[in-house]
Formats: C-alpha cells, structure tokens, sequence
C-alpha cells in the first residue's frame, strides 16, 4: 500500500483499554504547526507476550500531520491521547459477522477481527480497494477469516467496488461492520433502502474533521436521525439506520 | 509563594481565585468530562461553554480549519441552553472547590438581561463572563462589542440583573478596543476578558467556495498571541478593572507574557483542545517561575512590563 504506513507504539495503557472502533489523538509535531492532533483508529492490539502493550496505528498520508508522523523511526517517543470514542457494538452469541473495508477503512477492521476470532464469532471480510499494490496485504489478516477481495481495476479479485461483494455475503451474517470512503457508505444505504440487510445492524465508522476528540470543542458535529452526534464522543462509529444521506 | 488573585474587587461577592490560571469558554465544555481527565480544583476557574437563552444547533460542517499554528472555528454557539444549564450542570458545579463562571451570549439586550436574571441565586455559579465577541452569529454576539454604546447597554443590563461579578468579554475585531474596555468598565463590569477570536476565514480551492459551513470564522491558538498580549497591553493602561488576558496561551511563559503585559489572569483555551492538561502545566510552570525568580506574590508580576 504506497502511501500507507503501518506504526506500532508501545502505549500499555490504551492497548489494555481499547476497543474495536476506538481511536487515539495523535500529535503530529513538536511545536504549534500542525497544531491539532490526528485522530487515528487503532489498528491492532498485539497478542504476543513480547509485544504486551503494543498498538498499532494504520494510516495514509493525506498531508503535512501525517507525513510528520510516517517519517517517525524506531525508537521515538509520540504523544497519544486515548482510547477515544465508542467502539462498535458486537452482540454476545457467536455469530457470522460481516466486515466490510475501503481502501485504509480496513484500518479498525483488523482489530474487530482480531477480537471477533477471539470471541468465538464467524468472521468475513470484504476487501477492496482500487487495485491490487493498494490492498492491504492478506498475510496481515488472521487467518480464521474468511477473506474476499475486490479492486476497481481487476488487477485481484472481483473486479469493481467492494460493496458488489456484499449480494453474495450480507444475507449469511447477523451483523455488518463497515469502515471505508463516504461513497462507500452511500453504497450500502443505498442497499439498505433496497432491503439487502432487512433489520441487521450496520455499524460505520465516521470520519469528520475533529478538534479535540473528546467531545470539548464541537468541532465534529454530525446531522443524525435521532439529532445532532458528536463524532468523537458519540462516535465515531454509529448505526448506518441513524445517518442521513 | 501566593498566587490567588482577586477578579472583582468592587463587587460585594467578589471572584477571588486560588490562582490566575482558567479555561477559556468554549474549550472544556460544561467541565463535568473535562473532570474525568483533569484535576480541575487545581486550576483558579473553569469558564463553561457560551450559553444562550434556548439550546443552538450551531453551524453546519465544516466548523474547523487548521491554519499555521492556529485553529479556524465556526461552531456557532452549539449549547445546551440555560435551563439545561441550570438544571443539569450547576448542580455538579455545586460540589466542586473550583469556582464556574458562566459564559453567556445572546442576539438581544434583553437575552442578556433574562440570562443574568436566571443566574442569580443559582448554586455552583461564581460569576459571569458576558459574550460580546464571538464572531458566529448571525445576529448580536460579536456586534454587541463592536460598539461602545451597545458594550455598555449590555453590560449595564447584565449588572442590573445579578449579584454575581461580571466579566465582560471583548472582541478584537475593532478599531481601538481601548473604547470599548471604558465603556463596559463605565457601565460597571467588574472584570474584562480580551481576546476572543479574530475573524477569519478560509477558501476551498477545489470547490472554489468559503471552506468553513459558517463561511467566515473565529481564529484562535498560538496564531493570535501576539494580538493578544499587545491588546492586554493596551487596555490594562487604559481601564482600572482587573484584566484576563486570553489568546493563544500554550504554555507557563506565554502565560507570563500576559500578566507582565498587565492582566491579572489567563485563560488556556485552544490548547486544552490539543493538551487538556495544559492549564494545569502552566501553572505548575508558573509556581516554579515564580520560586526560581524569588516572587513572593503573583501581584508582583501583573503589568511588570508596563513599568517605566
């Protein structure tokens, strides 16, 4: 994945915390410019006994924060605030859960994974992203999933969006998990209208421009059905049922 | 070492703080999570969010631009309204040993009045910090402190309306903000705060349309400290009430900067949003300046630089 930058953070007290969903506030430089933290959702927990207390953070660089971040080296200090937010909502009997990832979205996904294997759920992930060099690497993914691959070009896969996968895959799951672009999202309410998952819980992760990340500032209010969310405090991640499009 | 400062000295009450160090409005909230990460009865005041007669929506996405150290805001006053205000918040502000001064807006003289008048008697309230300054209204707020004449209007009717020390905070998109630190300290505010935002805006190439949903913004952060203090400078020369210096404040000397420039307590706004433990370090910062410096009382340091 060009662009895209896998960093494991020794953080012991967020990794124990952190849910599936979950986010950390990440500063991007030492001084005043960038001033405002990242938010970055947590990618994975490390399980291993060496590696108790790790994190690791998934992101693409899309400017001046996150290019700082990516240059980062083995062995510097980052100041992380977390773990933020509302995680997303897995019900307790095992069951087929269904995930859905765009491009970086499989950011949160692999850790939902992660905990979803560990709880005893069947778990499914629809992959997609616009060609091959930009999927994320199989390897990475546990290997209890069930994985399915899409890209735009065909260069893998099923070629086109990820969301065409989901004809042949919602109907077996009881619960949806999707993290991606927005035009992703108006995908699958666009399904959701047309009855592709007829009562199941859909949960996305939002992504709005955040101040704070702990609800202070109001900077990432959000339009829902049941009225105006904070995305960092009552999110980020939130029903697809609730969000207007 | 003394460090608590007096912010009403005229007013029967008084706002006697354990130390100069406050969160600016609009920056922590109501304070009641801000409690959950921060040890907030170290800090002299907590300054909740601008609050209005009825609950606002606020502006619609986006609501913030970061620019080079600083941050572009167009929330538009989202709040809760004073009844919930009252009913939900006060009654936690109640239990604690730090004091909460609420920051109050309106589109109308006579919000301002009612708003005062709600507050009066009300438990767990210190005081009450008069918004006419923020710059996402469409009506009132910040137009209200563009002119000495409505300043003072405001002010005298928030002052016939309580008990309670009144802090009138002052905007600095004017032309001489000196005029209006007289008039509202004419009209009887006990302290001024300065500065609230400076207006701004920001530009989308891609959509070649405004950036912000509110089209033009407040910018704050360590972009505006420099107005800041050099506004502080001005008015403290200018008026006899105490000053709270706000704008940019991120850390122990910028803070300094302020109460040498002649206010007599700071506001950490911006920087909570980025380290909510901020205001606390400044002030831990400014206990050991003061040690290392062999300043026995805070008192000595306001308008220090002022001094011929």
């Amino acid at each position: 994945m060009p662009g895209t930058y896998l960093l494991w953070v020794m953080a012991p007290e967020i990794a124990s915390e952190a849910q599936p969903g979950q986010f950390v506030m990440v500063r991007t430089s030492e001084g005043y410019d960038p001033l405002l933290r990242r938010p970055l959702s947590i990618h994975r927990v490390a399980r291993g006994e060496r590696e108790h207390g790790a994190l690791a953070l998934l992101f693409a660089v899309v400017g001046r924060g996150t290019n700082w971040l990516a240059q980062r080296k083995e062995g510097e200090a980052i100041d992380l605030l977390g773990p933020l937010g509302h995680g997303f909502k897995v019900d307790p009997p095992p069951r087929n859960l269904l995930l859905v990832a765009g491009g970086v979205g499989i950011a949160p996904l692999v850790f939902l994974a992660q905990r979803g294997i560990a709880e005893g759920h069947q778990v499914a992930l629809l992959l997609g992203a616009s060609a091959k060099a930009q999927l994320y690497p199989a390897h990475l993914i546990p290997p209890e999933v069930n994985l399915l691959v899409a890209t735009e070009d065909g260069s893998v896969g099923r070629r086109g969006m990820v969301t065409h996968l989901l004809a042949d895959h919602a109907p077996g799951a009881e619960q949806v998990f999707a993290c991606g672009p927005i035009s992703m999202y108006q995908a699958l309410a666009d399904m959701s209208r047309k009855g592709m998952f007829e009562g199941k819980s859909v949960q996305v992760s939002m992504e709005v421009r955040m101040g704070c990340g702990r609800g202070a500032c109001y900077g990432c209010a959000l339009e829902t059905k049941s009225g105006l969310r904070l995305v960092c405090k009552d999110g980020p991640i939130f029903e697809l049922k609730d969000l207007i499009w | 070492m003394k460090l608590s400062v007096q912010l009403a000295p005229h007013n029967r009450r008084g706002l006697l703080l354990n130390n100069p160090v406050m969160t600016a409005s609009g920056t922590v909230e109501y304070g009641t999570e801000y409690a959950q990460v921060v040890d907030i009865n170290r800090l002299g005041a907590i300054i909740c969010k601008g609050t209005t007669l009825t609950p606002r929506r606020g502006n619609p996405q986006p609501r913030l631009a970061e620019t080079p150290s600083g941050l572009l805001n167009s929330v538009g006053l989202q709040n809760i309204g004073i009844d919930a205000l009252i009913n939900e918040k006060a009654p936690i502000w109640a239990t604690w040993l730090v004091p909460v001064i609420v920051n109050i807006a309106g589109e109308r003289v006579e919000d301002y009045a009612q708003l005062a008048r709600r507050l009066e008697g009300v438990a767990g309230v210190s005081g009450i910090e008069v918004n006419i300054s923020c710059p996402n209204l469409a009506r009132g707020g910040m137009e209200f402190g563009q002119s000495p004449q409505m300043a003072a209007e405001v002010t005298a009717a928030v002052k016939a309306n309580t008990t309670l020390p009144v802090i009138v905070k002052l905007t600095p998109n004017v032309t001489d903000i000196t005029q209006i630190a007289h008039a509202v300290a004419e009209a009887g505010a006990d302290a001024i705060s300065l500065i609230n935002t400076v207006s701004g805006m920001a530009i989308d190439i891609a959509k070649r349309k405004p950036f912000l949903g509110g089209i033009s913004g407040g910018l704050s952060g360590p972009a505006i400290k420099p107005i800041a203090v050099y506004m502080v400078h001005q008015v403290s020369g200018a008026v006899e009430v105490p000053i709270i210096g706000c704008g940019g404040i991120s850390c122990t000397n910028d803070a300094l900067e302020f109460i040498m420039a002649g206010a007599t307590a700071v506001q950490v706004g911006t920087a909570n949003l980025v380290s909510p433990n901020a205001p606390v370090e400044v002030l831990e910062g400014m206990e050991r300046f003061l040690e290392r410096e062999g300043v026995e009382d805070i008192a000595q340091l306001i308008g220090a630089a002022k001094a011929p």
